[in-house]
């Protein structure tokens, strides 16, 4: 089963999250902010990361610096639900930017891209 | 007394206000200036080509391949582009509110591979290669005629809108010629009408004579603190021999022009520690249109650089009335500016 690490301070989303993408057959693991994020990463394997950008602490950008700094080789998605951060370069790093809807096939077919058997 | 100066081209008018004059130390106080963190990971450095979209262009060592390592200066699509290619626009559509699709180019230039290299740092050689790649960019780029105006601009540091602090620019094409420039290209052309000469031409000679606001002049450019300046410490850098086009600047002029900015932005660098700013290109819109919208544009238009150091805020006077206060007069920057760092 391949691995998803969902670093999302908004625990309710969590929560629908796991039970979507556990339901399509993914393991989810919750982080709430940069620094557990971080943590998981150094002590868990990982096929995939979705994260937030707007987060208390260090902010998905940052955070993102720091993963690519480690882990250059997990695909990576930008979970927001704000475009303005594509203003922002150091977005580029990620696979892909996904915005916040209620539905979540965007951000499904996103993860079957890149997270492939 | 503060005293109102009006931009002979674009109309706009500017407080300089003296009595709140500044010196460089008071904007960016020397050596408190905190420097931009780098970080731990950047898109834009050498062996991260694998981050950003295809190269669309690049000068690069022989025998190296797009999008590896190898490259001096590298030209990629901006991967969340304002504006995209797409189907010929269509004039704008709806009645009282108007829009049409969002057609363009939105491409990034990276200037060198080194992260902490800006381009004040980089050798004039290396800074000729950037104008260069503007040029061939540009020249590409106006081949499609639906692009009208196309772009160059940089931004360093934060505060004048740069996200990554590894030196880049940005050329942005639009399908429409924006109200600036139109503003520009109509005012040039009313003064071409009334006197017979290039406005341009006209305010680099005179500006030689009177020296108060000539900050530096080589055989080929000229580099002022504008008269009507909105920022302290802007500059305006002129090319000498009269061009409406940025892409007919010839190799030797831009090596020139190289030297300019190096100096130039090495002044700024030195006196305003390291300070934010703006680099924009101005030229006349794409000739395919230009020439037929403007049929004596080449005559009246002249291409020039602005240098905007962002060291004040644009706030509700300036967003309601169009004025900018200005606490510098540009008599008192150039004299700041002709120092040598």
């Amino acid at each position: 089963m391949k691995k998803i690490l969902l670093v999302e301070d908004e625990k309710p989303l969590c929560l629908l999250y796991e039970e979507e993408l556990g339901a399509a057959g993914y393991e989810v693991t919750s982080v709430h902010d940069a620094d557990s994020a971080l943590e998981a990463l150094r002590t868990g394997a990982f096929d995939l990361i979705i994260t937030d950008i707007r987060m208390p602490g260090k902010d998905g950008i940052e955070l993102i610096s720091r993963i690519m700094g480690m882990r250059k080789d997990i695909p990576l998605i930008i979970n927001s639900a704000y475009q303005s951060y594509k203003e922002d370069f150091m977005t580029w790093a990620a696979d892909a930017y996904v915005v916040k809807s209620s539905s979540l096939d965007e951000l499904k077919a996103r993860i079957r891209e890149l997270v492939k058997d | 007394m503060s005293e109102l100066r009006k931009d002979l081209v674009t109309g706009r008018w500017v407080i300089i206000a003296s009595e709140r004059s500044k010196r460089p130390d008071d904007f960016r106080p020397a050596g408190a200036v905190a420097k931009e963190e780098t970080p731990g990971f950047c898109p834009f450095c050498e062996g991260n080509e694998s981050k950003t979209p295809p190269e669309v262009f690049a000068l690069r060592r022989e025998g190296t391949l797009p999008d590896g390592p190898g490259w001096r200066v590298r030209v990629v699509t901006n991967k969340f582009p304002a504006l995209s290619p797409g189907a010929p626009p269509i004039k704008p559509e709806g009645g009282l509110f108007q829009s049409m699709p969002g057609l363009g180019v939105h491409e990034v230039v990276i200037e060198n591979p080194d992260h902490a290299k800006e381009l004040a740092d980089l050798d004039t050689d290396h800074i000729r290669d950037v104008l260069e790649v503007f040029r061939s960019r540009i020249g590409a780029i106006e081949e499609n005629f639906h692009y009208q105006y196309v772009q160059v601009f940089k931004n360093k540091g934060k505060e004048a809108g740069a996200s990554l602090s590894h030196p880049h620019s940005q050329i942005l094409a639009t399908p429409i010629v924006p109200k600036r420039v139109k503003e520009e290209v109509y005012g040039a052309e009313r003064l071409f009408r009334a006197n017979r000469e290039c406005v341009f031409c006209r305010t680099v000679g005179e500006e030689t004579r009177l020296g108060e606001r000539l900050v530096l002049r080589n055989g080929d450019f000229a580099v002022l603190a504008p008269f009507a300046s909105r920022s302290p410490f802007e500059m305006a850098v002129y090319p000498l021999r009269h061009s409406p086009f940025f892409t007919g600047t010839t190799r030797d002029e831009l090596a020139s022009l190289a030297a300019v900015i190096k100096t130039v932005l090495g002044r700024l660098k030195a006196m305003l520690s390291d300070p934010p700013f703006n680099l924009i290109l101005h030229q006349a819109p794409n000739p395919a249109v230009s020439t037929k919208a403007w049929p004596g544009i080449a005559g009246y238009f002249h291409w020039h650089l602005e240098i905007l150091p962002v060291l004040t805020k644009v706030a509700g006077f300036e967003w309601g009335t169009g004025f900018y206060i200005n606490p510098v007069p540009p008599e008192t920057a150039a004299g700041y500016l002709k120092e040598p760092a």
